[in-house]
Protein backbone atom coordinates (compact mmCIF):
# COMPACT_ATOMS: atom_id res chain seq x y z
CA UNK A 1 0.00 0.00 0.00
CA UNK A 2 1.40 3.42 -0.76
CA UNK A 3 2.21 4.83 2.60
CA UNK A 4 1.17 8.37 1.84
CA UNK A 5 -0.39 10.47 4.52
CA UNK A 6 -2.92 13.19 4.01
CA UNK A 7 -1.66 15.67 6.55
CA UNK A 8 -2.17 18.97 4.78
CA UNK A 9 -0.50 20.99 7.53
CA UNK A 10 2.65 18.91 7.18
CA UNK A 11 2.61 19.33 3.40
CA UNK A 12 2.20 23.10 3.74
CA UNK A 13 5.05 23.21 6.26
CA UNK A 14 7.28 21.20 3.91
CA UNK A 15 6.48 23.50 0.99
CA UNK A 16 7.17 26.57 3.15
CA UNK A 17 10.57 25.15 4.18
CA UNK A 18 11.34 24.34 0.55
CA UNK A 19 10.51 27.91 -0.49
CA UNK A 20 12.72 29.34 2.25
CA UNK A 21 15.63 27.08 1.36
CA UNK A 22 15.24 27.87 -2.34
CA UNK A 23 15.13 31.63 -1.63
CA UNK A 24 18.14 31.35 0.65
CA UNK A 25 20.17 29.58 -2.04
CA UNK A 26 19.11 31.63 -5.03
CA UNK A 27 18.38 35.00 -3.33
CA UNK A 28 15.88 35.37 -6.15
CA UNK A 29 13.59 37.91 -4.54
CA UNK A 30 14.96 39.05 -1.21
CA UNK A 31 18.00 40.93 -2.49
CA UNK A 32 15.96 42.74 -5.13
CA UNK A 33 13.23 43.66 -2.62
CA UNK A 34 15.69 44.98 -0.04
CA UNK A 35 17.65 46.83 -2.70
CA UNK A 36 14.50 48.55 -3.91
CA UNK A 37 13.36 49.45 -0.40
CA UNK A 38 16.72 50.83 0.72
CA UNK A 39 17.46 52.62 -2.56
CA UNK A 40 14.05 54.27 -2.86
CA UNK A 41 13.99 55.39 0.79
CA UNK A 42 17.51 56.77 0.54
CA UNK A 43 16.67 58.62 -2.67
CA UNK A 44 13.52 60.12 -1.13
CA UNK A 45 15.36 61.20 2.00
CA UNK A 46 18.07 62.88 -0.08
CA UNK A 47 15.56 64.62 -2.33
CA UNK A 48 12.88 65.66 0.15
CA UNK A 49 14.66 65.57 3.49
CA UNK A 50 12.57 64.85 6.57
CA UNK A 51 8.82 64.70 5.99
CA UNK A 52 7.58 64.68 9.59
CA UNK A 53 4.84 67.25 8.89
CA UNK A 54 3.48 65.47 5.80
CA UNK A 55 1.81 62.40 7.29
CA UNK A 56 -0.41 61.94 4.22
CA UNK A 57 2.66 61.74 1.99
CA UNK A 58 4.49 59.53 4.47
CA UNK A 59 1.64 57.02 4.60
CA UNK A 60 1.44 56.78 0.82
CA UNK A 61 5.21 56.52 0.47
CA UNK A 62 5.39 53.78 3.10
CA UNK A 63 2.91 51.52 1.35
CA UNK A 64 4.25 52.27 -2.13
CA UNK A 65 7.73 51.21 -1.03
CA UNK A 66 6.39 48.02 0.55
CA UNK A 67 4.19 47.22 -2.43
CA UNK A 68 6.84 47.69 -5.10
CA UNK A 69 9.59 46.04 -3.09
CA UNK A 70 7.66 42.84 -2.61
CA UNK A 71 5.01 42.49 -5.30
CA UNK A 72 7.21 41.29 -8.15
CA UNK A 73 8.81 38.56 -6.04
CA UNK A 74 5.57 37.41 -4.46
CA UNK A 75 3.68 37.17 -7.73
CA UNK A 76 6.57 35.16 -9.18
CA UNK A 77 6.26 32.41 -6.58
CA UNK A 78 4.23 30.32 -9.01
CA UNK A 79 5.78 31.63 -12.21
CA UNK A 80 9.16 30.32 -11.04
CA UNK A 81 7.62 26.86 -10.72
CA UNK A 82 6.20 27.07 -14.23
CA UNK A 83 9.34 28.48 -15.83
CA UNK A 84 11.56 26.03 -13.95
CA UNK A 85 9.16 23.27 -15.06
CA UNK A 86 8.81 22.11 -11.45
CA UNK A 87 5.07 22.71 -11.25
CA UNK A 88 4.42 19.12 -12.31
CA UNK A 89 6.53 17.84 -9.43
CA UNK A 90 4.56 20.01 -7.05
CA UNK A 91 1.23 18.84 -8.43
CA UNK A 92 2.26 15.21 -8.08
CA UNK A 93 3.10 15.52 -4.39
CA UNK A 94 0.57 18.04 -3.08
CA UNK A 95 -2.92 19.35 -3.71
CA UNK A 96 -3.38 22.81 -5.25
CA UNK A 97 -4.61 24.13 -1.88
CA UNK A 98 -1.53 22.79 -0.09
CA UNK A 99 0.76 24.29 -2.73
CA UNK A 100 -0.94 27.68 -2.68
CA UNK A 101 -1.13 27.79 1.12
CA UNK A 102 2.57 26.97 1.34
CA UNK A 103 3.30 29.78 -1.10
CA UNK A 104 1.03 32.15 0.83
CA UNK A 105 2.87 31.38 4.07
CA UNK A 106 6.18 32.02 2.31
CA UNK A 107 4.92 35.32 0.90
CA UNK A 108 3.82 36.37 4.38
CA UNK A 109 7.22 35.50 5.78
CA UNK A 110 8.91 37.28 2.88
CA UNK A 111 6.91 40.44 3.57
CA UNK A 112 7.73 40.27 7.28
CA UNK A 113 11.46 40.04 6.55
CA UNK A 114 11.31 42.98 4.14
CA UNK A 115 9.26 44.95 6.66
CA UNK A 116 11.74 44.19 9.44
CA UNK A 117 14.33 46.12 7.43
CA UNK A 118 12.08 48.67 5.74
CA UNK A 119 10.03 49.91 8.71
CA UNK A 120 12.93 51.05 10.95
CA UNK A 121 14.75 52.48 7.95
CA UNK A 122 11.64 54.35 6.86
CA UNK A 123 11.02 55.80 10.32
CA UNK A 124 14.62 56.99 10.63
CA UNK A 125 15.20 58.32 7.10
CA UNK A 126 11.90 60.14 6.66
CA UNK A 127 11.70 61.56 10.16
CA UNK A 128 8.21 60.17 10.60
CA UNK A 129 6.28 61.27 13.73
CA UNK A 130 6.20 58.89 16.70
CA UNK A 131 4.28 55.73 15.98
CA UNK A 132 1.33 54.42 18.01
CA UNK A 133 2.65 50.90 17.91
CA UNK A 134 -0.54 48.97 18.63
CA UNK A 135 -2.47 50.76 15.89
CA UNK A 136 0.46 50.76 13.50
CA UNK A 137 1.06 47.02 13.89
CA UNK A 138 -2.65 46.29 13.41
CA UNK A 139 -2.73 48.23 10.13
CA UNK A 140 0.62 46.83 9.03
CA UNK A 141 -0.33 43.24 9.93
CA UNK A 142 -3.69 43.29 8.19
CA UNK A 143 -2.24 45.10 5.17
CA UNK A 144 0.53 42.50 5.02
CA UNK A 145 -1.95 39.62 5.07
CA UNK A 146 -4.06 41.24 2.36
CA UNK A 147 -1.05 42.00 0.16
CA UNK A 148 0.28 38.45 0.51
CA UNK A 149 -3.13 36.87 -0.07
CA UNK A 150 -3.92 38.94 -3.15
CA UNK A 151 -0.50 38.50 -4.77
CA UNK A 152 -0.55 34.75 -4.06
CA UNK A 153 -4.02 34.38 -5.51
CA UNK A 154 -3.20 36.39 -8.64
CA UNK A 155 0.13 34.57 -9.01
CA UNK A 156 -1.64 31.21 -8.81
CA UNK A 157 -4.30 32.19 -11.32
CA UNK A 158 -1.94 33.61 -13.93
CA UNK A 159 0.90 31.12 -13.51
CA UNK A 160 -0.04 28.87 -16.38
CA UNK A 161 -1.44 31.48 -18.71
CA UNK A 162 0.13 33.14 -21.70
CA UNK A 163 0.83 36.87 -21.39
CA UNK A 164 1.31 36.58 -17.65
CA UNK A 165 2.82 40.05 -17.26
CA UNK A 166 -0.09 41.94 -18.77
CA UNK A 167 -2.61 39.73 -17.05
CA UNK A 168 -0.93 40.21 -13.69
CA UNK A 169 -1.30 43.99 -13.89
CA UNK A 170 -4.90 43.77 -15.02
CA UNK A 171 -6.00 41.27 -12.38
CA UNK A 172 -3.94 42.74 -9.54
CA UNK A 173 -5.12 46.32 -9.77
CA UNK A 174 -8.73 45.84 -8.62
CA UNK A 175 -7.59 43.49 -5.86
CA UNK A 176 -4.83 45.76 -4.57
CA UNK A 177 -6.58 49.12 -4.69
CA UNK A 178 -8.89 48.50 -1.68
CA UNK A 179 -5.93 47.19 0.35
CA UNK A 180 -3.78 50.19 -0.49
CA UNK A 181 -6.56 52.70 0.08
CA UNK A 182 -7.44 51.32 3.52
CA UNK A 183 -3.81 50.78 4.55
CA UNK A 184 -2.73 54.27 3.51
CA UNK A 185 -5.76 55.84 5.22
CA UNK A 186 -5.16 53.84 8.41
CA UNK A 187 -1.45 54.71 8.53
CA UNK A 188 -2.14 58.40 7.84
CA UNK A 189 -4.83 58.54 10.55
CA UNK A 190 -2.52 56.77 12.99
CA UNK A 191 0.09 59.52 12.54
CA UNK A 192 -2.57 62.26 12.62
CA UNK A 193 -3.98 60.79 15.86
CA UNK A 194 -7.36 60.28 14.21
CA UNK A 195 -9.52 57.16 14.76
CA UNK A 196 -8.43 54.24 12.58
CA UNK A 197 -11.18 51.77 13.44
CA UNK A 198 -12.91 52.01 10.07
CA UNK A 199 -9.67 51.37 8.15
CA UNK A 200 -8.75 48.46 10.40
CA UNK A 201 -12.23 46.95 10.01
CA UNK A 202 -12.04 47.30 6.23
CA UNK A 203 -8.58 45.74 6.11
CA UNK A 204 -9.68 42.88 8.38
CA UNK A 205 -12.79 42.19 6.33
CA UNK A 206 -10.81 42.31 3.12
CA UNK A 207 -8.14 39.97 4.47
CA UNK A 208 -10.77 37.47 5.61
CA UNK A 209 -12.61 37.71 2.28
CA UNK A 210 -9.41 37.25 0.27
CA UNK A 211 -8.25 34.27 2.33
CA UNK A 212 -11.68 32.63 2.16
CA UNK A 213 -12.00 33.15 -1.58
CA UNK A 214 -8.48 31.85 -2.08
CA UNK A 215 -9.13 28.66 -0.14
CA UNK A 216 -12.29 28.07 -2.16
CA UNK A 217 -10.57 28.73 -5.48
CA UNK A 218 -7.22 27.03 -5.02
CA UNK A 219 -8.51 23.47 -5.43
CA UNK A 220 -9.89 24.34 -8.84
CA UNK A 221 -6.64 25.76 -10.18
CA UNK A 222 -4.66 24.16 -12.94
CA UNK A 223 -7.38 21.79 -14.10
CA UNK A 224 -6.62 21.45 -17.81
CA UNK B 1 5.87 -4.19 0.97
CA UNK B 2 3.80 -5.07 -2.12
CA UNK B 3 1.63 -2.70 -4.14
CA UNK B 4 -2.14 -3.26 -3.86
CA UNK B 5 -4.12 -4.50 -6.84
CA UNK B 6 -4.96 -1.70 -9.23
CA UNK B 7 -7.37 -1.52 -12.12
CA UNK B 8 -7.59 1.20 -14.76
CA UNK B 9 -10.62 1.75 -16.94
CA UNK B 10 -11.24 4.16 -19.80
CA UNK B 11 -14.55 4.79 -21.48
CA UNK B 12 -14.35 6.56 -24.88
CA UNK B 13 -11.64 8.86 -23.55
CA UNK B 14 -10.48 11.56 -25.91
CA UNK B 15 -8.75 14.90 -25.62
CA UNK B 16 -8.31 18.02 -27.70
CA UNK B 17 -6.07 21.04 -27.25
CA UNK B 18 -8.22 23.66 -28.90
CA UNK B 19 -8.89 22.37 -32.40
CA UNK B 20 -6.03 19.87 -32.32
CA UNK B 21 -6.86 16.28 -31.47
CA UNK B 22 -4.40 15.07 -28.83
CA UNK B 23 -6.00 11.71 -28.12
CA UNK B 24 -8.44 9.84 -30.34
CA UNK B 25 -11.42 8.17 -28.57
CA UNK B 26 -10.15 5.17 -26.68
CA UNK B 27 -11.66 2.56 -24.37
CA UNK B 28 -9.70 0.10 -22.25
CA UNK B 29 -9.81 -1.93 -19.10
CA UNK B 30 -6.84 -3.62 -17.51
CA UNK B 31 -5.61 -4.49 -14.08
CA UNK B 32 -2.46 -5.44 -12.27
CA UNK B 33 -0.22 -7.11 -11.61
CA UNK B 34 1.46 -6.73 -14.96
CA UNK B 35 2.78 -4.34 -17.55
CA UNK B 36 0.75 -2.41 -20.11
CA UNK B 37 2.55 -0.79 -23.03
CA UNK B 38 1.02 2.30 -24.60
CA UNK B 39 2.40 2.69 -28.09
CA UNK B 40 1.81 5.00 -31.01
CA UNK B 41 3.60 7.47 -33.19
CA UNK B 42 4.81 10.86 -31.93
CA UNK B 43 1.85 13.10 -31.19
CA UNK B 44 -0.61 10.22 -30.92
CA UNK B 45 -1.43 11.04 -27.30
CA UNK B 46 0.67 8.67 -25.19
CA UNK B 47 1.75 11.36 -22.74
CA UNK B 48 -1.73 12.90 -22.73
CA UNK B 49 -3.26 9.54 -21.80
CA UNK B 50 -0.82 9.12 -18.92
CA UNK B 51 -1.55 12.63 -17.63
CA UNK B 52 -5.27 11.92 -17.75
CA UNK B 53 -4.85 8.62 -15.93
CA UNK B 54 -2.67 10.29 -13.31
CA UNK B 55 -5.45 12.78 -12.60
CA UNK B 56 -3.44 15.77 -13.83
CA UNK B 57 -5.93 16.71 -16.52
CA UNK B 58 -9.51 16.00 -17.47
CA UNK B 59 -10.29 14.42 -20.81
CA UNK B 60 -12.36 16.52 -23.20
CA UNK B 61 -14.74 13.58 -23.61
CA UNK B 62 -15.20 10.26 -21.89
CA UNK B 63 -13.99 9.23 -18.46
CA UNK B 64 -11.34 7.19 -16.74
CA UNK B 65 -11.42 5.38 -13.45
CA UNK B 66 -8.73 4.00 -11.18
CA UNK B 67 -9.44 1.38 -8.54
CA UNK B 68 -6.90 0.52 -5.91
CA UNK B 69 -7.64 -2.43 -3.66
CA UNK B 70 -11.19 -2.43 -5.05
CA UNK B 71 -11.80 1.20 -4.07
CA UNK B 72 -12.39 3.89 -6.71
CA UNK B 73 -9.87 6.72 -6.52
CA UNK B 74 -11.11 10.14 -7.71
CA UNK B 75 -8.77 12.04 -10.04
CA UNK B 76 -7.69 14.51 -7.36
CA UNK B 77 -6.53 11.72 -5.08
CA UNK B 78 -4.72 9.69 -7.74
CA UNK B 79 -1.36 11.30 -7.03
CA UNK B 80 -1.26 9.25 -3.81
CA UNK B 81 -1.45 5.99 -5.77
CA UNK B 82 0.35 6.87 -8.98
CA UNK B 83 4.08 7.17 -9.54
CA UNK B 84 4.67 9.16 -12.72
CA UNK B 85 7.93 9.58 -14.57
CA UNK B 86 7.71 11.77 -17.64
CA UNK B 87 10.17 13.90 -19.61
CA UNK B 88 8.13 16.95 -18.53
CA UNK B 89 9.05 16.33 -14.91
CA UNK B 90 11.82 18.64 -13.67
CA UNK B 91 13.48 19.04 -10.31
CA UNK B 92 14.76 21.98 -8.30
CA UNK B 93 18.20 22.62 -9.78
CA UNK B 94 19.46 24.40 -6.67
CA UNK B 95 18.74 21.31 -4.55
CA UNK B 96 20.60 18.02 -4.48
CA UNK B 97 19.03 14.79 -5.73
CA UNK B 98 18.51 13.69 -2.14
CA UNK B 99 16.92 17.01 -1.16
CA UNK B 100 14.52 16.82 -4.10
CA UNK B 101 13.42 13.32 -3.18
CA UNK B 102 13.22 14.19 0.52
CA UNK B 103 11.00 17.16 -0.34
CA UNK B 104 8.73 14.87 -2.38
CA UNK B 105 8.63 12.23 0.36
CA UNK B 106 7.89 14.72 3.14
CA UNK B 107 5.21 16.51 1.14
CA UNK B 108 3.60 13.17 0.31
CA UNK B 109 3.58 12.43 4.03
CA UNK B 110 5.64 9.24 3.88
CA UNK B 111 6.25 7.88 7.38
CA UNK B 112 9.85 6.78 6.80
CA UNK B 113 11.33 9.49 4.67
CA UNK B 114 15.03 8.74 4.88
CA UNK B 115 14.77 4.98 4.14
CA UNK B 116 12.40 5.68 1.25
CA UNK B 117 14.76 8.26 -0.26
CA UNK B 118 17.79 6.01 0.22
CA UNK B 119 15.93 3.10 -1.38
CA UNK B 120 14.87 5.18 -4.41
CA UNK B 121 18.42 6.45 -4.90
CA UNK B 122 19.83 2.93 -4.65
CA UNK B 123 17.30 1.48 -7.08
CA UNK B 124 18.21 4.08 -9.68
CA UNK B 125 21.96 3.95 -9.11
CA UNK B 126 22.18 7.53 -7.88
CA UNK B 127 23.44 6.88 -4.34
CA UNK B 128 26.93 8.11 -5.10
CA UNK B 129 25.58 11.37 -6.53
CA UNK B 130 22.86 11.92 -3.91
CA UNK B 131 24.58 15.02 -2.55
CA UNK B 132 25.15 16.69 -5.92
CA UNK B 133 22.92 19.51 -7.08
CA UNK B 134 20.55 18.61 -9.89
CA UNK B 135 21.97 21.51 -11.92
CA UNK B 136 25.14 19.43 -12.27
CA UNK B 137 23.29 16.34 -13.50
CA UNK B 138 23.43 15.02 -17.04
CA UNK B 139 20.15 14.34 -18.84
CA UNK B 140 20.58 10.62 -18.13
CA UNK B 141 21.01 11.23 -14.42
CA UNK B 142 17.94 13.47 -14.39
CA UNK B 143 16.02 10.65 -16.04
CA UNK B 144 17.16 8.27 -13.29
CA UNK B 145 16.00 10.81 -10.72
CA UNK B 146 12.58 10.90 -12.41
CA UNK B 147 12.41 7.12 -12.04
CA UNK B 148 13.43 7.39 -8.38
CA UNK B 149 10.74 10.00 -7.84
CA UNK B 150 8.13 7.71 -9.41
CA UNK B 151 8.89 4.71 -7.19
CA UNK B 152 9.58 6.73 -4.02
CA UNK B 153 6.18 6.11 -2.40
CA UNK B 154 5.69 2.53 -3.69
CA UNK B 155 2.66 3.46 -5.77
CA UNK B 156 -0.04 1.03 -6.85
CA UNK B 157 0.37 2.20 -10.44
CA UNK B 158 3.73 3.07 -11.91
CA UNK B 159 3.43 5.21 -15.05
CA UNK B 160 6.56 5.60 -17.12
CA UNK B 161 6.60 7.89 -20.12
CA UNK B 162 9.55 7.13 -22.41
CA UNK B 163 11.49 5.65 -19.46
CA UNK B 164 14.56 4.79 -21.51
CA UNK B 165 15.05 8.32 -22.85
CA UNK B 166 18.61 9.63 -22.35
CA UNK B 167 19.67 6.44 -20.60
CA UNK B 168 22.74 4.34 -21.31
CA UNK B 169 22.67 0.53 -21.23
CA UNK B 170 23.10 0.45 -17.48
CA UNK B 171 20.28 2.96 -17.11
CA UNK B 172 18.01 0.90 -19.33
CA UNK B 173 18.77 -2.10 -17.15
CA UNK B 174 17.65 -0.01 -14.16
CA UNK B 175 14.33 0.60 -15.95
CA UNK B 176 13.92 -3.11 -16.63
CA UNK B 177 14.62 -4.00 -13.02
CA UNK B 178 12.14 -1.39 -11.76
CA UNK B 179 9.44 -2.54 -14.18
CA UNK B 180 9.93 -6.21 -13.37
CA UNK B 181 10.02 -5.61 -9.62
CA UNK B 182 6.94 -3.42 -9.60
CA UNK B 183 4.90 -5.50 -12.02
CA UNK B 184 5.22 -8.55 -9.80
CA UNK B 185 2.53 -7.11 -7.55
CA UNK B 186 1.49 -3.75 -9.03
CA UNK B 187 0.48 -2.28 -12.35
CA UNK B 188 3.03 -0.66 -14.65
CA UNK B 189 1.97 1.46 -17.62
CA UNK B 190 4.78 2.27 -20.03
CA UNK B 191 4.37 4.79 -22.85
CA UNK B 192 7.02 3.87 -25.34
CA UNK B 193 7.93 2.83 -28.85
CA UNK B 194 11.08 0.97 -27.77
CA UNK B 195 10.80 -2.73 -28.71
CA UNK B 196 12.82 -3.69 -25.63
CA UNK B 197 10.32 -1.93 -23.34
CA UNK B 198 7.29 -3.21 -25.24
CA UNK B 199 8.25 -6.87 -25.14
CA UNK B 200 7.94 -7.10 -21.34
CA UNK B 201 4.33 -5.93 -21.52
CA UNK B 202 1.46 -8.34 -21.04
CA UNK B 203 -1.03 -5.93 -22.59
CA UNK B 204 -0.69 -3.27 -25.24
CA UNK B 205 -2.67 -0.17 -26.18
CA UNK B 206 -1.89 1.01 -29.70
CA UNK B 207 -2.94 4.63 -30.08
CA UNK B 208 -4.35 5.50 -33.46
CA UNK B 209 -3.59 9.21 -33.26
CA UNK B 210 -2.96 11.22 -36.36
CA UNK B 211 0.61 11.96 -35.36
CA UNK B 212 2.77 14.80 -36.62
CA UNK B 213 1.92 14.43 -40.31
CA UNK B 214 -1.75 15.15 -39.73
CA UNK B 215 -1.93 17.65 -36.89
CA UNK B 216 -5.67 18.31 -37.09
Amino acid sequence: MPATGSNSAAAVWTILRKECRSEWRTRYGLNAALLFAVASLTAVSFAAGRLSDRTDLLAALFWIVLLFATLASMSHAFVREVEGRTMLLMRLVASPTEIATGKLCFNLLFLLVVEAVTVPLFLVLTGAPPVRWGTFLAVLGLGTISLAASSTLVGAVIAQTRGRGALFAGVSLPLLLPVLAAAVAGTRDMWASNPVASSVRLLAAYAVALLSASLLLYDHLWED
Amino acid sequence: MSAPAARVHGDAVSHRYGSRVALQPLSFDFGGPGVVAVTGENGSGKSTLLRILAGLMRPTRGATSLEVGGVAVPPRERRHHVGLSTPELSFYEEFTAEENLRFAAETRGLPNVQPAVRDALEKTGLSSRAGDRVAEFSSGMKQRLRLGFAVLHRPAVLMLDEPGAHLDEEGKAVVERLVLAHSATGLVIVATNEPREIEVASHRIQLSGRGLDHPS
